[in-house]
């Protein structure tokens, strides 16, 4: 793994972009995303998994047993991916995943225009939301953007938006939580 | 009074003691012959003289040689006595005096013990009326921190039974909304709050 600054920058830009452009290449702007959601899945994973992290950097294996070991693992991915992570395994770079999952929501951005946004709910969206929520999202950033939908009951309502840094929770659950706050906090006078 | 007396004893001794001197010097035979009448109890004249004689010789004798020896003696004594008697007078003297004195210190220590008295009277009352106000002091001191006690918890289980009720109203008011609340409710209320939300430039 390389210990240079520039390199290490160099080396993660390589990874970033040499995936964006062949997602794209193999399948536009839905591939794109596919990776893009598939690299969360897999930082999630391996956050969770100490032994795949330890053993995709280990030097005892050969770097083709270490390729061969992250081909195998992530196999149902993206087979863009699967390369990307082979490579990052024979090269033994896979503490750069987080980074270069960075750079390349950078890339979806700065190369080819447009946002991705997380659109978390409690029930699924018709049309008439998407195009609510994509126009929003669309005024918001200046840009074109693609949601990503997610499903998640403890929010308990509402809908919670983001892409990269920028974060809106209009969920029930934060409401709530507001609520239960400014309950708590205020004076209960005297008694 | 005492010389008097003791020169009046001494010509009665002398007298006595050349008497018995006569007599032993001229042992004449005064009543050898019997008498008659009144002349049985009047000395004959010539037994009479010379025990007179000899009893004059022997008391001046007396008076020359042997008295002063006796009156020496006497002066001694009675010197004695009267520096007994002087002593004695002035031990009485001297043990008035004490008397006196004692009494005084008595009556200094009776002033003095009293005061001391009057002074531990004063120092209790001084230590009653301090004790009194430390133990006012503190009884309040104690009441304010049980005021500010007793506030403070009343505070707290306010607050506690207030975040106990927030928590039961989110509860109720969760449930309510995820239970009660239909897809169609849901989307309706996404909508309203995509509209209402802030920017995601922001």
């Amino acid at each position: 793994m390389p210990s240079n600054r520039h390199v290490v920058n160099q080396t993660i830009a390589a990874y970033a972009n040499v995936a964006i452009d062949s997602a794209e290449a193999a399948g536009g702007r839905e591939a794109v995303v596919e990776v893009r959601n598939q690299l969360i899945q897999i930082l999630g994973f391996m956050g969770s998994n100490i032994d795949l992290r330890l053993a995709l950097k280990d030097e005892g294996y050969s770097a083709e047993q270490r390729a061969d070991m992250a081909r195998n693992v992530f196999a149902a991915f993206n087979p863009v991916l699967v390369d990307v992570m082979a490579s990052m395994a024979s090269r033994g770079d896979t503490d750069l995943l987080r980074r270069v999952y960075n750079l390349y929501e950078e890339l979806i951005e700065s190369k080819l225009g447009f946002s991705v946004v997380d659109v978390t709910t409690v029930v699924d969206l018709d049309d008439h939301l998407r195009t609510v929520i994509t126009n929003k999202a669309q005024s918001d950033l200046g840009r074109d953007c693609v949601l990503v939908e997610h499903i998640d009951p403890s929010i308990k309502g509402g809908v919670i938006m983001s892409t990269r840094n920028r974060y809106v929770d209009a969920s029930v659950r934060s409401q709530l939580d507001r609520a239960r706050l400014v309950l708590k906090e205020q004076d209960g006078g005297e008694c | 009074m005492i010389a008097n007396a003791s020169k009046y004893v001494r010509n009665c001794t002398s007298g006595v003691i050349a008497f018995a001197a006569a007599s032993a010097i001229c042992p004449l035979n005064a009543f050898a012959e019997e008498s008659a009448g009144i002349s049985a109890i009047l000395p004959h004249m010539d037994e009479f003289i010379p025990m007179l004689v000899a009893f004059i010789i022997v008391w001046i004798v007396r008076a020359k040689f042997g008295w002063p020896l006796f009156e020496g003696m006497l002066t001694k004594r009675e010197e004695t006595i009267k520096n007994s008697l002087e002593k004695s007078e002035e031990a009485r003297i001297e043990s008035e005096r004490l008397l006196a004195e004692y009494k005084e210190q008595l009556e200094g220590a009776k002033t003095q013990s009293q005061q001391i008295l009057a002074n531990a009277q004063k120092s209790a009352d001084a230590i009653e009326a301090d004790i009194k106000v430390k133990a006012q002091a503190e009884a309040t001191a104690m009441i304010e921190k049980a005021k500010v006690a007793i506030e403070a918890e009343k505070q707290n289980a306010i607050k506690e039974l207030q975040a106990s009720m927030a928590d039961t109203s989110i509860a109720v008011a969760s449930r309510i909304i995820g239970e009660d609340f239909s897809d169609d409710e849901h989307r309706k209320l996404i909508e309203r709050y995509v509209k209402e939300a802030g920017s995601l430039n922001a």
